[in-house]
């Protein structure tokens, strides 16, 4: 704005005076002398014209209407969030407040409350109703009814006769798998036939002249028995009397049961 | 406007952790702080947003008003106007925003405002026009600079006086009347040659 010289007053002096004019605060001598300069100045009199109607066209706006929700999303964003900080800030003015409540506080706070939050959700919700439906769904089938849970003995003794049953059954079962069965005969198949004497046997033979070591035919049958008897895969045979070879009727009839042990 | 004594009680009341002095003071300032933002950002959205982080930061700052320094109002506009000048910078908005340091032929290739408001040619009523004349104003108003804009919101939208400004602005008293008197004047002149347009 230049500096001008009208009817007494220079620009500057009116730029200031131009906010108590508009305001209503500008009289007697003062706005008479504002009035003669904005008449006369061609820059300072279209200027107070111009922020006239511009303060008229504020005036005439009307306040807007907040959204209904703005204040629950204030206390939303302050109180749910940071009221522990606030009160950490807060310092001495805080009130006392007991251990009982603090705990309570940090519990529910911190600890529940993003739990309850995430089982507050529907898709939770239907998850655990379907888990819920699949479990019933199942005991049902088999065949368990919630009347044989009253049966059931939780004392400790019960509980570990259980234990033990479960488990006897379960390593019977496993035994009694059929391949279990194979591979087990087969693996005592090759070490049989990869073994290239037993040391038991050996041992308890006594010591026999050079010439007749490989001749068993004339060692009692008892022995031979016995020696055979000591292998757990082997069959235990049955033995005829000594003596006279006797004819095919005078032979005893002999029934022999074996128990396999399938360890 | 306020008692500074139930104020300075009711700041303390909150800052000890009292929920019902929080929404208190967040009932009787909100409306306030959400007209600034809303005539500074210019949309509803933003002045949503706007009000809420400045609830936030004033939330946060609380125990650092001191009510022998000044009236709660002024600490609470302070805040808004730095955070509504922080979300102005950061979004660039200077750039396409009118200034009254440029000169008049500038304005003259400025985009009129008629292009930004809905076709005038027959409101139906009263009413109709008053909320076309309010958003042309409005619009107006958002193409101004935003020193201008802020003196003259504060001033004539909010009914500050210009000492209370300064404090807010951190600008000499004469200063915020010289912005305010080219706030207005740019106004005029763009509205002047909105409705010349429209007419």
């Amino acid at each position: 704005m230049p500096d001008q010289i009208s009817n007494g007053m220079r620009c500057n002096e009116f730029e200031l005076l131009l906010t108590d004019a508009i305001d209503g605060v500008l009289t007697g001598v003062g706005l008479d002398r504002f009035q003669a300069h904005a008449r006369i100045c061609r820059t300072c009199g279209p200027l107070f014209a111009e922020a006239e109607a511009g303060r008229n066209w504020l005036k005439g706006l009307t306040e807007v209407e907040p959204p209904a929700s703005l204040v629950t999303n204030i206390l939303a964003s302050t109180t749910g969030v940071d009221t522990q900080r606030l009160r950490a800030t807060a310092g001495s003015l805080q009130p006392r407040i007991s251990w009982w409540e603090r705990v309570q506080a940090t519990l529910f706070g911190s600890v529940l409350e993003p739990v309850w939050a995430a089982v507050r959700q529907p898709r939770f919700a239907m998850s655990f109703g379907m888990a819920f439906f699949a479990l019933s769904v199942g005991l049902t089938v088999a065949g368990v009814k919630p009347a044989d849970l009253r049966e059931v003995s939780l004392r400790p003794a019960a509980i570990r006769h259980s234990y033990y049953n479960t488990q006897a059954r379960v390593v019977r079962y496993y035994e009694n798998i059929r391949i279990v069965y194979e591979v087990q005969a087969r693996l005592r198949e090759v070490k049989r036939n990869l073994a290239p004497a037993e040391p038991g046997l050996k041992q308890s033979r006594p010591a026999k002249p050079k010439d007749d070591k490989n001749d068993t035919t004339q060692q009692p049958e008892q022995k031979q028995e016995r020696n055979y008897s000591q292998i757990d895969d082997h069959l235990i045979l049955a033995s005829a009397p000594l003596g006279p070879s006797p004819s095919v009727d005078d032979l005893p009839v002999v029934s022999v049961t074996t128990y396999r042990r399938f360890v | 406007m306020e008692d500074v004594q139930v104020v300075a009680m009711l700041v303390r009341r909150c800052i000890a952790g009292d929920s019902a002095a929080w929404e208190e003071i967040v009932q009787t300032y909100s409306r306030r702080i959400y007209n600034i933002c809303y005539r500074f950002a210019g949309s509803g959205d933003d002045a949503q947003d706007l009000t809420q982080e400045v609830f936030i930061k004033m939330y946060r700052t609380l125990p650092s008003y001191d009510h022998t320094k000044g009236a709660f109002v002024t600490w609470v506009t302070t805040i808004t106007r730095n955070l509504l000048v922080d979300h102005f910078r950061k979004g660039k908005q200077d750039r396409m925003t009118d200034s009254m340091d440029t000169s008049a032929s500038d304005h003259e290739d400025a985009q009129p405002l008629s292009e930004q408001i809905p076709d005038q040619s027959a409101p139906p009523d009263a009413h109709v026009r008053s909320r076309e004349v309010g958003e042309t104003v409005h619009a107006a108003l958002a193409k101004l600079s935003p020193e201008l804009r802020e003196a003259v919101i504060l001033r004539d939208l909010q009914d500050m006086d210009y000492r209370d400004i300064a404090t807010v602005l951190k600008v000499p008293e004469g200063t915020v009347k010289s912005r305010i008197n080219r706030g207005r004047a740019e106004l005029a002149r763009l509205l002047q040659r909105t409705y010349r347009q429209v007419m």
